[in-house]
């Protein structure tokens, strides 16, 4: 609740929410048009301006001005209404309270649909049941379709590691894509000089991005927050541009013909899927080395959920989660803060790497403009949407947000535009994320059971 | 507060001369101290007087730069503080630092970081709801939730879940109501006599420190100005006026 909607929290709450709502109808107005004001001040270039390509001169395009601030003003209105309706929500909720619920009970609003599905009993069926089916996605879809779902599945990884570095130790790395650069380009240089294969290479490049995440962890243990932030950032550009700039990296042209990873030395495409094309069970322009790479991120998914849902419960785990919530403590508690960094560092940048010498194998041409800070930022969004500190909610997130900039093509130049609505609406509305972090629930047994 | 049923006291920790700095602040100027096994001690002081400092350099977490503290005859000036933890001594910190976003059963863990067995964990859990039973009837809530004074009770459970053979408590009247400051103050007597745990207790609140110690230390800008036992400093006007308000 912000502080100019205070007033409305001593509203009676019989009072319809839309009786209260149109009584300050007038100041609603006044409100959203100075926001439309604003809005339109703001985005005045961006609207009007436009640098006419052939004759060098600015072009203004005056006619657009009304149209953007009807739009901007009636959005406003909307969401001023919507949170309005939120707010109300919570006092209601707090009124209720009072002779509602036992305090036992008061646990964050925890109640969501997606968390009752998430605790729901038959969890090992539908798991199974998912797995299932995404087997059989391959053998139905297009060739486009795998390349995105490929590209989501790394995104999940991706996700996944930085939620150990942000989520659960509340290290904010900005620079989390250095790692992923770094796996890449340890399987393509390997494979490019030495004819490594995918598989030696997998391991490589995870040792590789984990080692350079304990090289940048020492240095940077003293800082956190807003230090570690740029720090990091930086550390980032400056992977980046050492790979744009080294000779051994083939500088911004990049290095191509990567290998595809192998299965025993069959070339799938010449003997398997002739065969499965003929029983139409697959589509004829699929590339059976795409498929390969979406089993094995499908594996590398499943193998990293369970991996960092055991770290996330066991001792180390918890030294994280005491790391983000409060340094002190976290010493007090006989935690030894130095080692919870590192690991915690250096672990997530392990996935960063795998990641990477996934993607590298997937494209099979890789240059620096791959990894670029928009790339950091992008996994970064997925673990905020998603949920800080929450593994289906990464998951979500990942799949969210890969997916939906492929759907959002068709309204081309408004994509960012509504991908950024997207985030807002979601730090409004949901601010722990789309699925927000339950961690283990430790309840108290022995005592509860000697209550009458 | 006899000492008499207590025939031959063990000294568990001594400080010799310890000087801590800050930079090129020297918070503590060569203080001695030494405290017996099963013992509540206070540490008085105006604010500033580097009371806290000498919590914190006792736990490692601001290393003297020279002097002696030994614990049970060994020398445990420069240890990690995990180190220190698992050699008993247990800070309780200032402001109660508590871990919002986790529940209070999971903030009860935190305090068993480094212990592995799980039966006597949960005994100490229920021990602890014995304590103070308003904490069992939040234990799915999260920290951050809780007012001050559970907040505080909390604390000062999730330091006794490291099974402290020393305890450190900076200040657990820190903004706290008289009702709230009188159980946990009852909770703190009675854990040193139920659990025989041996007390360091830091306050600026003295006449509450001295209801409950057997030995206090006033402290006045990193030193030691006075020492005695807590009746002989409840008695004395001129130290009182002069340094205890
Ligand atoms: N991190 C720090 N950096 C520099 N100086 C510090 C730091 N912490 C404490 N000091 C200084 O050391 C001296 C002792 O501080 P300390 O916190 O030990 O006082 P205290 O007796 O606990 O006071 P209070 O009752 O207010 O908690 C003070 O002069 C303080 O300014
Ligand atoms: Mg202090």
């Amino acid at each position: 609740m912000s502080i100019n909607h205070s007033k409305e929290t001593h509203y009676p709450a019989k009072e319809s929410f839309l009786s209260s709502f149109f009584r300050s109808l007038t100041e609603e107005i006044k409100a959203a048009l100075v926001a439309t004001l604003w809005f339109c001040f703001l985005t005045l270039p961006l609207v009007c301006f436009r640098i006419n390509a052939n004759t060098q001169k600015i072009d203004y395009l005056w006619e657009r001005l009304p149209k953007v601030a009807i739009i901007a003003f009636v959005a406003t209105l909307i969401w001023r209404f919507l949170r309005k309706r939120l707010s109300f929500s919570h006092v209601k909720d707090t009124l209720d309270e009072v002779s509602g619920p036992p305090p036992d009970e008061a646990r964050g609003p925890g109640g969501s649909w997606v968390t009752y599905l998430m605790a729901a009993k038959h969890k090992k069926l539908y798991a199974i049941l998912a797995l299932a089916f995404l087997v059989t996605i391959p053998f139905w879809v297009s060739p486009y379709v795998v390349m995105i779902l490929i590209t989501a599945l790394i995104y999940i990884c991706l996700g996944l590691g930085l939620n150990i570095v942000v989520g659960v130790s509340g290290l904010l790395n900005l620079g989390y894509v250095a790692f992923y650069a770094i796996g890449a380009y340890t399987y393509a240089l390997l494979n490019h000089s030495f004819g490594l294969s995918f598989w030696i290479c997998l391991p490589l490049g995870a040792l590789t991005a984990t080692t350079l995440g304990l090289l940048l962890g020492l240095p940077i243990l003293r800082l956190s927050g807003d230090y570690l932030a740029i720090v990091t950032l930086g550390f980032g550009e400056i992977i980046r541009l050492v790979l744009t700039n080294a000779n051994f990296t083939n500088g911004p042209s990049g290095i191509g013909g990567i290998a595809p990873p192998g299965l025993f030395g069959i070339n799938l495409n010449a003997t398997v899927k002739p065969f499965l094309v003929n029983l139409h069970l697959m589509h004829k322009d699929m590339d059976l080395n795409k498929v390969l790479i979406f089993f094995i991120m499908l594996l590398m998914v499943i193998l990293t959920i369970i991996c960092v849902f055991r770290l996330e419960n066991s001792r180390l785990g918890r030294a994280w989660l005491a790391l983000r919530e409060d340094e002190v403590a976290c010493q007090a508690m006989g935690i030894n803060r130095t080692k919870a960094k590192l690991t915690a560092f250096a672990i997530g940048s392990t996935w960063a790497g795998l990641a990477g010498v996934v993607f590298a194998s997937q494209i099979t041409f890789i240059n620096p403009s791959n990894f670029t800070f928009m790339q950091s930022v992008m996994i970064l969004s997925i673990v905020v949407l998603g949920g800080m500190g929450s593994i289906p909610g990464v998951i979500v997130g990942a799949i969210v947000l890969t997916l939906l900039p492929e759907y959002l093509r068709g309204f081309a130049n408004y994509r960012m535009l509504l991908f950024g609505l997207l985030m807002v609406l979601m730090m409004v509305f949901r601010p722990g994320g789309l699925i927000q972090s339950t961690r283990q629930v430790y309840i108290h047994k022995p005592l509860e059971n000697k209550e009458p | 507060m006899s000492e008499s049923n207590n025939q031959n006291p063990q000294t568990i920790l001594e400080l010799t001369n310890v000087h801590t700095f800050y930079g090129k602040i020297e918070a503590l100027k060569g203080i001695s101290f030494s405290i017996q096994e099963g013992e509540i001690i206070a540490l008085l002081g105006a604010n500033g007087a580097g009371k806290s400092t000498s919590l914190k350099s006792i736990v490692g977490l601001t290393p003297p730069r020279n002097g002696r503290i030994s614990f049970y005859g060994k020398d445990i000036r420069g240890m990690k503080p995990e180190n220190l933890v698992e050699e008993g001594i247990i800070m309780v910190p200032e402001g109660r630092r508590i871990f919002p976003a986790l529940t209070v059963m999971e903030n009860l863990k935190m305090g068993a970081y480094q212990r592995n067995d799980k039966n006597g964990i949960e005994d100490d859990i229920e021990y602890i709801f014995t304590l103070f039973p308003i904490l069992k009837s939040r234990h799915k809530q999260d920290g951050g939730t809780l007012s001050g004074g559970e907040q505080q009770m909390l604390a000062i459970s999730r330091g006794l879940m490291g099974r402290p053979r020393l305890l450190l408590l900076d200040e657990p009247s820190l903004g706290l109501a008289p009702i709230i400051i009188r159980i946990i103050f009852d909770t703190i007597k009675k854990i040193n006599i139920e659990q025989k745990t041996t007390i360091l207790l830091v306050e600026q609140n003295a006449n509450l420190a001295l209801m409950v110690a057997h030995h206090a230390h006033i402290m006045t800008t990193g030193t030691i100005i006075h020492s005695g036992t807590a009746q002989e400093i409840m008695k004395d006007e001129t130290v009182r006026k002069a340094y205890l308000g």
